[in-house]
């Protein structure tokens, strides 16, 4: 057993079993005199117990009465074992220290009225004197066992209530989402505890080196002073005060919470009067529901550490995961750059105008394969972020599938396969038209590298119910059942369009359908695949309409149209 | 008489790159990798007779610039001269560009281009001189299409097309400026007035009026550009 710092230890010498028993007999002798909540420490039937003294006087009173009624009749034997009888009765009800007392008197009188010589202190034989002794220690010791009883039977219950009382706060405690809201339920506790309503201070986090009333949460509205020996507390992580063994002579009891060895998340401070003796087992049972609240707070604490630290190694596997895909996107075309520039240098002068031609165009296709995967990487990144802001208007989305069809044929389209088609009368739609045509030239220009020509790829929009329906469809092999999801993912590559022949069909989605559905969730809305049933994918972005403002019929252009 | 162009552009690669294209195409080309440079060049070059005055004939602005913001130049520029100016930039910087549009720059055009663009940029630009001062353009014809801004008659294959004063001042507009973006907010300024500057869906709106009445499919248009984020653009007359 680990030696418990604070209490110091005494140089008794009694056997332990003697020590205690003069701790219960000390402690009987004091009760109902200074613990600051009077505790229910009788052992009589509770419809007996209303008045104590009237019943102790009138055992005593019917003893007497028999004793010395029938002091003729009976011998000084039967009149002793009377006495003893009426003393054991009598210290049901009465104090321990009144019993005894009263014990003493009651044998002086028997000496007086009924050992012979009577009416003399004296006593003549020593069988009587031993008499006498015997009746007193035979008194004393039933009321010492009576009173130790009493004790046992007060921790019993008192023990009974603090173990209640922490199962409350503990139940309080756990039901908290924030621990720190539940700082009113220990206050309640330690109130009915102790009878002084006492102040608090919680923290959140780690002790701050200064000070710092901003890091805390404080209860019962803490004086500066109080606050001061709060703080002290915490930092020392010792309860000190009256009863502690610690700066005794404080008009308060200080007790830190908690939350492991020598760490306190916070400190109560309850008003006592140093006069009063607050009892062990009431000091260690505040300091346990001070505790169970520290622990909470410890815990609370660790699972933020714990949370965090698995989002960042988890953002840490995703950055990593997207650089390693990323880096390997770039490696393609900076290859096919280089090797061609690096051709056009040294080679230059040997090449036939045609192979120069055919060197040059492939670097400024494979440049623009790189600037796009730039864009699509940062609007990933952006998209990303927590808060991102979209640069939201009202957009036709004949406009949004003209700008989009416009790039991909200006970059991706030689053989003229895209069709577009738009749905006549189609409403506005609510979206940021830069990262929107963006996603519709990523899902074209998939499109495009997956399925060969001269099958055509077709863009469409149409109304669905309450939905704007852009779809971008291919006639390719379509994708293997196991990668339909899996495409969407930015890691993600393979060879999920084996059918094709198509060389492109090589360098994985990568970033491209990511960011696409990015884009589609950012404004709401949700990109599906879709299997074709004639063969090929259907990549469909389904955005819900939303009602566009009115174009005011009066506007001063309108009015100038019709004057 | 050759003419000046002054390139603003920090990143030395691409300033040489660009200088020996504009150089083999004949044009005199002077750069600048910073505001600071750029103001000294404009100060120390003299006045030129075919650019009204302004020491260039055309300004390329890159707009990440080490020392400050490009709408300094457009801003000093501006106050003398309409010298043609185009913005170069890379995609992230949206809001700026349109600002620049907005404070009178005449185009933009986003890293990284072809040289081919750039040059039919620049020809656009050039084309555009003074435009402010007496409107050069009246009659406007590409493919079937044929606009006279002066008598208001909108021909498509030799019929008549019907538009509205609203779709008719749009259209006038974008012909003025024709190979150049004017952004939402001139569009809506010029067209509507100062108080619809916010209205975008109101452009939204008539410009697919127009492109139902002017091409033969919507959502492929030819004609009528749209530049997300920024604005419209009429494509460049033929001839």
């Amino acid at each position: 057993m680990i030696p418990r710092p604070g209490i110091a230890a005494s140089a008794d010498f009694r056997p332990a079993h003697l020590r205690r028993a003069w701790r219960v007999v000390k402690e009987a002798a004091l009760s109902g005199t200074v613990a600051p909540v009077k505790d229910d420490d009788a052992i009589t039937p509770r419809r007996m117990g209303k008045w104590p003294w009237a019943w102790a006087c009138a055992v005593w009173t019917v003893a007497w009465l028999l004793m010395l009624g029938l002091d003729r009749h009976i011998g000084l034997a039967q009149a002793a074992i009377t006495l003893v009888l009426a003393s054991a009765l009598a210290a049901i009800w009465l104090p321990t220290l009144a019993s005894l007392g009263t014990t003493l008197l009651a044998v002086m009188a028997f000496d007086w009225f009924l050992v012979p010589p009577k009416h003399a202190f004296a006593v003549d034989l020593t069988e009587d004197m031993l008499l006498l002794a015997e009746i007193l220690i035979l008194s004393w010791v039933v009321t010492g066992l009576l009173a130790r009883g009493r004790v046992l039977a007060a921790r019993a219950r008192r023990s009974a209530r603090h173990a209640d009382q922490l199962r409350h706060l503990g139940d309080a405690l756990r039901d908290a989402e924030d621990p720190l809201q539940r700082g009113e339920a220990l206050r309640q506790a330690l109130q009915d505890l102790l009878g002084a309503p006492p102040r608090l201070v919680l923290l959140r986090n780690e002790t701050p080196t200064p000070q710092d009333d901003q890091a805390s949460t404080t209860l019962g509205d803490p004086s500066a002073d109080d606050l001061v020996g709060l703080w002290h507390c915490v930092r020392l992580c010792r309860q000190f005060g009256p009863g502690t063994g610690h700066e005794q002579e404080l008009p308060a009891l200080y007790l830190p919470l908690r939350g492991s060895e020598d760490e306190a998340f916070g400190a109560a401070m309850i008003a006592v009067n140093p006069a009063e003796r607050i009892a062990d087992d009431v000091l260690v049972q505040a300091q346990a529901l001070c505790d169970q609240m520290g622990q909470l707070l410890h815990r609370a604490r660790t699972q933020r550490q714990a949370d965090s630290a698995q989002a960042r190694a988890q953002g840490q596997a995703v950055r990593n995961a997207l650089l390693a895909a990323i880096s390997h996107d770039y490696r393609t075309p900076l290859a096919a750059i280089m090797g061609a520039a690096s051709s056009l240098r040294d080679q230059g002068a040997k090449l036939a105008p045609e192979q120069r031609e055919r060197l040059a165009q492939s670097i400024v296709a494979e440049t623009r394969q790189l600037s796009r995967l730039t864009d699509n990487t940062l609007q990933l990144v952006r998209l990303d972020a927590p808060g991102v802001q979209l640069h939201l208007d009202w957009e036709s989305p004949d406009e949004l599938v003209g700008v989009a069809v416009e790039r991909a044929r200006k970059h991706h389209d030689p053989e003229r396969r895209i069709k577009v088609w738009a749905e006549p009368g189609l409403p506005l739609v609510r979206c940021d038209a830069v990262l929107f045509s963006q996603m519709l030239e990523n899902l074209i220009d998939n499109a495009l590298k997956y399925s060969d020509p001269p099958a055509p790829v077709e863009l469409d929009v149409r109304r669905h119910g309450q939905h704007i329906v852009f779809a971008v469809r291919d006639n390719g092999p379509g994708i293997e059942p196991q990668w339909r999801e899996k495409i969407f993912e930015v890691f993600q590559r393979g060879d999920w369009r084996s059918g094709s022949s198509n060389s492109a069909a090589q360098r994985g989605a990568g970033v491209g359908l990511a960011v696409c559905r990015s884009i589609a969730l950012a404004h709401g809305g949700e990109l599906k695949l879709r299997q074709r049933s004639q063969g090929g994918s259907s990549f469909e972005c389904w955005l819900r309409e939303q009602e566009a403002p009115r174009v005011d019929e009066h506007d001063p252009a309108t009015n100038r149209a019709r004057p | 008489m050759t003419l000046r162009v002054l390139l603003v552009e920090d990143d030395r690669e691409l300033c040489r790159t660009l200088k020996d294209a504009m150089t083999a195409e004949g044009y005199e080309v002077f750069t600048a990798a910073s505001l600071s440079e750029a103001f000294a060049l404009l100060t120390g070059l003299g006045a030129r007779p075919t650019s009204g005055g302004a020491p260039v004939d055309l300004v390329l602005l890159d707009l990440g610039l080490p020392d400050g913001d490009g709408e300094q130049l457009l801003a000093a520029l501006r106050q003398k001269h309409t010298v043609p100016l185009i913005v170069i930039s890379a995609r992230e910087s949206d809001g700026q560009k349109v600002r620049l549009l907005d404070a009178g720059a005449d185009d933009y055009l986003v890293k990284p281009f072809s040289i081919r663009e750039l040059l039919a940029r620049m020809r656009v630009g050039l084309r555009h001189r003074g435009t402010s001062v007496s409107p050069a353009v009246t009659r406007y014809a590409v493919g079937a299409l044929s606009v006279d801004l002066g008598t208001h008659e909108v021909t498509l294959a030799g019929a008549d097309v019907h538009l509205t004063p609203t779709e008719f001042n749009l259209l006038a507009r974008l012909v003025r400026s024709a190979g150049q973006v004017v952004t939402h907010r001139q569009l809506l300024m010029d067209v509507w007035g100062a108080e619809f500057t916010e209205h975008t869906h109101y452009l939204r709106l008539y410009m697919a009026q127009l492109r139902g009445k002017l091409e033969d499919n919507p959502a492929d248009p030819r004609l009528l550009m749209n530049e997300p984020g920024v604005g419209y653009r009429i494509v460049e007359p033929q001839g």
